[in-house]
């Protein structure tokens, strides 16, 4: 028996996505009886016995498109995953198998009843997720990366477990101010996110925190030690203590993303590697964050085999700052072999270098993380981030 | 504001599933010994509020678990899973003798569970709870289709299983209320059977001509779904449910058309003159009408109308000519109709004939009439218009609630087994071939 999952369409275009895992025959009728949850896989995708292995080990049908990333823009829907059964155990690139059965999975990002709320207000380009209830509820801001544009689906999430969350966008979204590959919003940008959900009747104020993923690891932490406001923890993944270019202060031209290209590196496919912007050296001294202000608590996980970030170096500096400072008790620090940058919500396949840029030039960037260990870092990870929260946010 | 309420954590897993999917209700992070109540509401189509409530005591976690600890009180008691659903009832205030059934099947049960502080009766609505959150029970899983029939004069919805087919096929048919009720029809295709919910009293033939259908209504949708290239012509059963075991017996008895591979039939009888049309077995028990009892709330009881089971032949399916098995599903405790002793009777006819090894019996004592997918409302009475008398009336149904819950689940389950074993199987215990003699 062969079981083979398709996921049809993603954010811009219409590309099959398909894993595969082939397993041993038991019995053969029209109604099979054997448990992916029990069994293990002897090929395909992956191997062993992995229960969410059809969801993870998505990768692009042969044929498709260079450099595709699957990320689910509009959370309001879910993604519809198609599990079939063939004969046989084939690859999908050998051609046609008997198809015996097939099912359509639904998977969500908004649980029912969670309500989902554009924000266009002070200047601030968000969307919140509130949980269904009374409130109000603890809550999260959430931060992501260079990347830009305005990412909803770990808030929706978040929601979905309890938590007001807000997804900010602050870089690559056309509703905010000047270009869109420039970061044009400064401090007091972030202050009023943080505010507006500390003053929302459906948040408790004294139990927020903050996410960040790459660039917003820099801005999550810079709020936390250099602002006046006080997130009861952080979670920070895979991002850096500073950076080259800093959010902007009135008269400063100097805000353009390629001011740090003199340290992009190249393989030998011409893919890029954003990694060495972010080693602790490298940065500009007065953008790093003062780790020794830190006052709550702080969780760095980082993928071991990040190739757009500098999370080992990074999180060994924030190690020993901590430690010196007499605030090692406040640090947890996960760190996953075979993982990398892109340490995201569980049960998603990871893709290690993705699409960039397509103006001037087609440029693909190198993420890291191999298929399966960087899927068991996800899963561990989201449980230990969910716990984290718990502690911190609920007792 | 009690600052308590953020730390109280409520989930429902999963919080989408299929009607008849069981659900876990988890409370945490209460203190221990901590009295709490778990409510379910439901706002139903037609604007009607129900809801559930059960109380509870937290262990030593300060957790709940609501399918391992018991119920203290409410409108369920001791451990029971998905009381919180078979346990909704009309809120205060509201119009007697309901019944919660699901017209549009595109579309979710949404049902709100919450806990609140305390053991509590009544005056939910006038509260804040400590948490809240909400379910959705469909009817149709993910990738099912739904396909509305009007051909060959049919009024009929077709519900396909996902992927790609061909399927077993499903006649499905309902009772003496008529209309086109889709709701089982829809979660038999969820499990991997193309059924096609048939409305055969209030066609819209009927409705504009008067006329009641006949054999040739029930060949031709058997007909629509054997030639349906999604279908799989020499697997169809045939399921009714009271009225509606009248037609599938008789179908299934005597059509030369239909070859059935198996039949469910559930809270019905056998009882009927053979050589009638449908409109004169219709009319059949109204010979009767005088049997009809009323008790003291006023409620209707039909059961009598086919008492005592005739000795003659001449008004009883020949149930002894089957040649595929049957399913029978009683609820001894049904007023609408005698299925207990028809039932009886049905299985004396097999034994003499030396069919019976096709035949299996559920029994079920304290059930009533309206044996449902489970895990959702028993009424053991409800409002209720027959399609030939025009008469609205309150019908008794019977049933004693958490014995009626319990028996769906436990029929509904040997159901799709009986309807996988006959179906997708690979043996055939029965001939395949039509069901009569030569």
């Amino acid at each position: 028996m062969f079981m083979y999952s398709v996921y049809r369409g993603c954010n811009f275009e219409k590309s099959y996505y398909s894993s595969h895992l082939c397993r041993q025959v038991v019995t053969f009728s029209l109604y099979v009886t054997s448990t992916v949850a029990r069994d293990h896989s002897v090929g395909g995708s992956y191997l062993g016995c992995e229960p969410m292995g059809l969801f993870w080990g998505l990768q692009p049908a042969p044929g498709a498109r260079e450099g595709l990333r699957l990320r689910k823009k509009n959370v309001e829907t879910p993604f519809v995953v198609v599990m079939s059964l063939l004969e046989g155990h084939v690859s999908p690139s050998e051609g046609q198998s008997t198809e015996l059965a097939a099912v359509a999975t639904e998977r969500w990002y908004m649980a029912p009843g969670v309500r989902r709320i554009e924000i266009r207000q002070n200047g601030l380009v968000g969307t919140l997720f509130l949980p269904t209830g009374p409130g109000p509820f603890p809550a999260m801001l959430d931060l992501w990366g260079m990347g830009g544009g305005l990412v909803e689906y770990r808030s929706a999430l978040f929601a979905s477990r309890g938590y007001a969350s807000l997804s900010l966008a602050y870089i690559g979204h056309k509703e905010l101010p000047g270009p869109q590959n420039r970061l044009n919003v400064d401090d007091s940008y972030f202050n009023s996110a943080f505010h507006l959900l500390q003053n929302h009747d459906q948040v408790c104020g004294d139990r927020v925190g903050i996410i960040g993923l790459s660039f917003g690891v820099f801005l999550t932490l810079r709020i936390a030690t250099q602002t006046s406001l006080k997130p009861s923890c952080l979670i920070c993944i895979n991002g850096p203590i500073g950076s080259t270019i800093s959010p902007r202060k009135t008269g400063d031209t100097t805000g353009l993303f390629g001011s740090g290209d003199k340290y992009w590196t190249y393989d030998d496919q011409g893919h890029v590697s954003f990694r060495d912007m972010s080693l602790p050296a490298n940065l500009s001294p007065e953008t790093k964050v003062k780790l020794e202000h830190l006052s709550c608590p702080l969780m760095y996980i980082l993928g071991e085999d990040d190739l757009s970030s500098s999370s080992i170096e990074t999180a060994d500096v924030i190690e020993e700052t901590l430690r010196a400072a007499g605030k090692s008790q406040l640090l947890t620090r996960l760190s996953y072999p075979g993982a990398g940058h892109l340490i995201e919500p569980p049960y998603t396949p990871n893709a290690r270098a993705s699409l960039w840029t397509v103006k001037p030039k087609k440029q693909i960037t190198l993420w890291g993380g191999h298929l399966a260990p960087h899927a068991a870092a996800q899963e561990h990870a989201w449980k230990k981030i969910l716990d984290f929260m718990e502690s911190n946010l609920r007792r | 504001m009690d600052r308590r309420q953020y730390r109280v954590k409520l989930s429902v897993q999963p919080s989408r599933g299929l009607v008849d999917e069981k659900f876990i209700i988890l409370v945490q992070n209460t203190p221990p010994g901590f009295w709490l109540t778990i409510h379910a509401l439901h706002k139903c189509e037609d604007g009607h509020s129900w809801e559930a409530f059960a109380h509870y005591t937290t262990n030593a976690t300060g957790t709940v678990n609501v399918s391992e600890d018991p119920s203290l009180g409410g409108t369920y008691s001791g451990v029971e899973q998905m009381g919180l659903l078979w346990s909704l009832r009309p809120v205060p205030g509201s119009k007697p003798a309901l019944r919660l059934r699901k017209v549009n099947v595109l579309t979710p049960m949404e049902v709100t569970i919450s806990v609140y502080q305390g053991h509590q009766t009544k005056g939910f609505m006038d509260q804040v709870p400590l948490a809240s959150t909400v379910v959705e029970r469909w009817y149709m899983a993910p990738g099912v289709r739904r396909v509305p029939i009007t051909e060959g004069g049919l009024t009929a919805t077709l519900f396909l299983p996902s992927g790609l087919g061909p399927f077993p096929g499903l006649l499905d048919l309902w009772g003496g209320g008529g209309k086109l009720v889709e709701y089982r029809a829809a979660l038999l295709a969820s499990h991997g059977f193309a059924s096609l919910a048939l409305d055969y009293l209030t066609p819209k033939i009927t409705m504009e001509t008067g006329k009641i259908v006949d054999n040739d209504y029930f060949e031709t949708a058997y007909r629509v779904l054997e030639q349906h290239p999604e279908v799989l012509g020499s697997r169809i059963a045939m399921l009714g449910l009271s009225f509606g075991t009248s037609m599938t017996l008789k179908m299934a008895a005597y059509s030369k058309v239909m070859k059935l591979r198996c039949v469910v039939c559930v809270g019905g009888s056998h009882v009927q003159p053979i050589e009638g049309s449908v409109e004169q077995i219709l009319s059949f028990s109204q010979k009767n009408a005088g049997k009809t009892r009323i008790n003291e709330e006023n409620q209707v009881i039909y059961r009598n109308l086919q008492l005592p089971i005739p000795t003659d032949p001449a008004f009883k399916v020949d149930v002894g000519r089957l040649q595929c098995p049957l399913l029978l599903v009683v609820g001894e405790d049904d007023q609408c109709w005698p299925a207990y002793e028809s039932a009886m009777d049905m299985k004396d006819m097999m034994q003499r004939a030396g069919n019976d090894h096709l035949l299996t019996i559920l029994l079920y004592p304290k059930a009533g009439h309206l044996l449902e997918p489970p895990y959702t409302p028993h009424a053991r009475f409800t409002t209720f218009r027959r399609v030939d008398t025009r008469e609205k009336v309150v019908a008794l149904w019977g049933g004693e609630t958490v014995a009626h819950s319990h028996s769906q689940e436990d029929a509904w389950r040997k159901t799709l087994d009986f309807l996988r074993e006959n179906l997708y199987g690979s043996t055939n215990p029965g001939a395949a071939s039509s069901c009569k003699n030569n």
